[in-house]
């Protein structure tokens, strides 16, 4: 039986593309929230987790309503000659919604962890706030950053609720792994199935071996200090 | 030169502190909570003073009215924490150069160089903080603070975190290093002994107040109030009236003492006949002698605590329950005196000093 390789190249391709987004938007954030002292902290804060905590369908039905042809950005796209809904950008951004809170919330919790003696240490040897973030911050904060990025990965590559939603099912096109494995046991397409559940539990599986070596390095670290 | 002069509110504490230092070291001496390093944190810009005024060398780093604030990085003010904060993922050599980037390569590798000779730490130039003792740690958290050539060093309990050995040396070594570093340093203690051996002037901290400001030798020899003298680690007050006045002698009454005290006033001292007052001396210029002289006072041992070079007597007084005092006398002046002797204690007139 020749394998369709097709739904795993698109996942693979969402997921990189997602969890690329996730990590910058996540960082930026976290980074942000850290040092934010102003009104609504907790409120900003509880936006940003709140894809964890929704079912995906929300989230997708969320985000129809705001990318559709009806909703604020979707229309203001259809200006520019553009369709979001039931492209390839619609499985990218779904993954990326749901991948953004682990990135965003693992990161702060690292960037929490620098103590902020050593960054003030920084400070008065004339290092600009630049600096400061990209020499100090960011390496003492690596090992959680590596893995709020394993956990964000894991999880665009997983999604599939939003997916279906905002991207539907379009083979060769929005068709992911998840999306394509329950088609496929919606048509009794056992063999199929079974191929890209292998496919997935290696890939899975892998992302957790990745995050176990992160761990172990982050562990030495913390005993360094 | 350094002046400072500010003022800041936290939930439940207020720090008021204002003194001016040359190209000397000062000392800030008070207990743990006093505002002492909220002071050095005003002065190194890590936090903002809610009014006042701080200049160094001419350039005003703080100015409420004006609404100046420096950033920590254009202060050109060293910061030596506490726990040291060194970069524990850079070498010792990158943790000295971090904070002179902007030079080139060679001075940088020959700056370094310098400064880790300096402070004896040649060959660690690789290692990583965490493989390194405390007493190295320090010395790296210094190289790295001098390394850009700051105005004011500034020190944040040096000392707390070593033992004897590594502290005297320490010592010794910032002696050393104010003879060829320019600036003026500041330093944070709650030792009283680490800060007169280091310091030309002293501040005495309390509760958020600085409660007294001048040369060391004016400040432990005259501290000016009850606390001031009691976190100088004075141990023995006596309570008393002034009776009489001679120049700059005075006689102080003082319940349960068998004669009068006398004590000498400072010049710009002014005092009132019948004036209650509080005399302070150390419990080391006590001394017990033979007979009775000026200011000798027939006491009884209440408590003996035998130290490595001295006894440690706690005195009382018949008839009186607030009258204690505790004498340190070195083991080579005489014999252990059992509990309950009466001897006669001799209160040196030039080491008692007067408190308003």
């Amino acid at each position: 039986m020749e394998f369709d390789l097709l739904p795993v190249w698109i996942s693979l391709k969402t997921a990189f593309t997602a969890t690329f987004i996730a990590f910058f938007l996540g960082i930026a954030a976290a980074r942000w929230m850290v040092h934010y002292r102003g009104r609504g902290r907790d409120l900003i804060d509880g936006l940003f987790i709140l894809p964890i905590v929704l079912p995906p369908t929300v989230i997708g039905f969320a985000l129809l309503l705001f990318f559709g042809n009806n909703g604020p950005l979707g229309r203001l796209l259809l200006r520019l000659g553009q369709t979001v809904i039931f492209s390839w950008s619609a499985t990218v951004i779904a993954a990326s919604v749901v991948a953004f809170p682990l990135m965003y919330q693992t990161a702060r919790g690292a960037f929490e962890q620098v103590e902020a003696n050593i960054e003030d240490a920084a400070r008065t040897l004339g290092a600009s706030e630049w600096t400061i973030f990209w020499k100090i911050t960011m390496p003492l904060a690596w090992p959680g950053i590596a893995a709020g990025t394993v956990l964000s990965f894991a999880r665009a590559l997983g999604e599939f609720g939003a997916t279906i939603m905002l991207a539907g099912n379009i083979y060769g096109k929005t068709q992911t792994i998840p999306v394509a494995i329950y088609l496929a046991v919606e048509a009794g397409q056992m063999g199929k199935a079974y191929g890209l559940v292998f496919v997935i539990i290696c890939i899975s599986f892998s992302v957790i071996m990745a995050l176990n070596y992160l761990k172990k390095r982050q562990r030495i670290g913390a005993h360094r200090h | 030169m350094l002046k400072v002069n500010i003022k800041k509110k936290l939930p439940g504490f207020s720090l008021d502190a204002a003194f001016s230092i040359e190209r000397e070291i000062l000392a800030i001496l008070g207990p743990s909570g006093c505002g002492k390093s909220l002071t050095i944190q005003c002065i190194a810009g890590l936090v903002r003073p809610d009014q006042g005024r701080i200049v160094l060398n001419g350039k005003v780093l703080y100015d409420g009215q004006l609404g100046i604030n420096l950033p920590p990085q254009s202060r050109k003010v060293g910061l030596v924490f506490q726990n040291y904060a060194l970069f524990p993922h850079l070498t010792v050599g990158q943790n000295v150069a971090f904070g002179i980037q902007h030079l080139s390569k060679a001075e940088i590798k020959d700056k370094v160089t310098i400064l880790l000779q300096k402070m004896k730490l040649q060959g660690l130039e690789g290692r990583y903080p965490h493989q390194l003792s405390g007493g190295q740690q320090q010395r790296v958290a210094l190289a790295r603070a001098l390394a850009p050539e700051p105005e004011l060093l500034l020190l944040d309990e040096p000392f707390s975190a070593l033992d004897t050995q590594v502290k005297e040396q320490l010592l010794y070594e910032l002696y050393e290093l104010h003879n060829y570093y320019r600036g003026s340093i500041l330093f944070v203690t709650h030792n009283v002994a680490e800060a007169y051996s280091l310091c030309s002037k002293m501040a005495v901290y309390g509760g958020g107040k600085l409660l007294q400001f001048g040369d060391k030798q004016d400040v432990v020899e005259g501290p000016a109030t009850l606390e001031a003298a009691k976190l100088l680690g004075v141990e023995n007050f006596l309570q008393g009236v002034v009776t009489c006045q001679e120049g700059n002698e005075v006689c102080v009454q003082v319940k349960g003492l068998d004669s009068e005290v006398k004590a000498l006033i400072p010049d710009n001292k002014k005092i009132t006949m019948n004036q209650p007052v509080i005399l302070g001396i150390r419990s080391e210029f006590l001394r017990i002698t033979a007979s009775s002289s000026a200011n000798t006072f027939s006491a009884t041992v209440s408590q003996v605590v035998e130290e490595v070079t001295n006894y440690t007597y706690y005195f009382n007084f018949p008839d009186v329950q607030d009258l204690h005092l505790v004498a340190r006398i070195p083991k080579q002046e005489g014999a252990l005196l059992d509990p309950g002797s009466t001897v006669y204690l001799n209160l040196p007139q030039d080491k008692l000093f007067i408190i308003t």
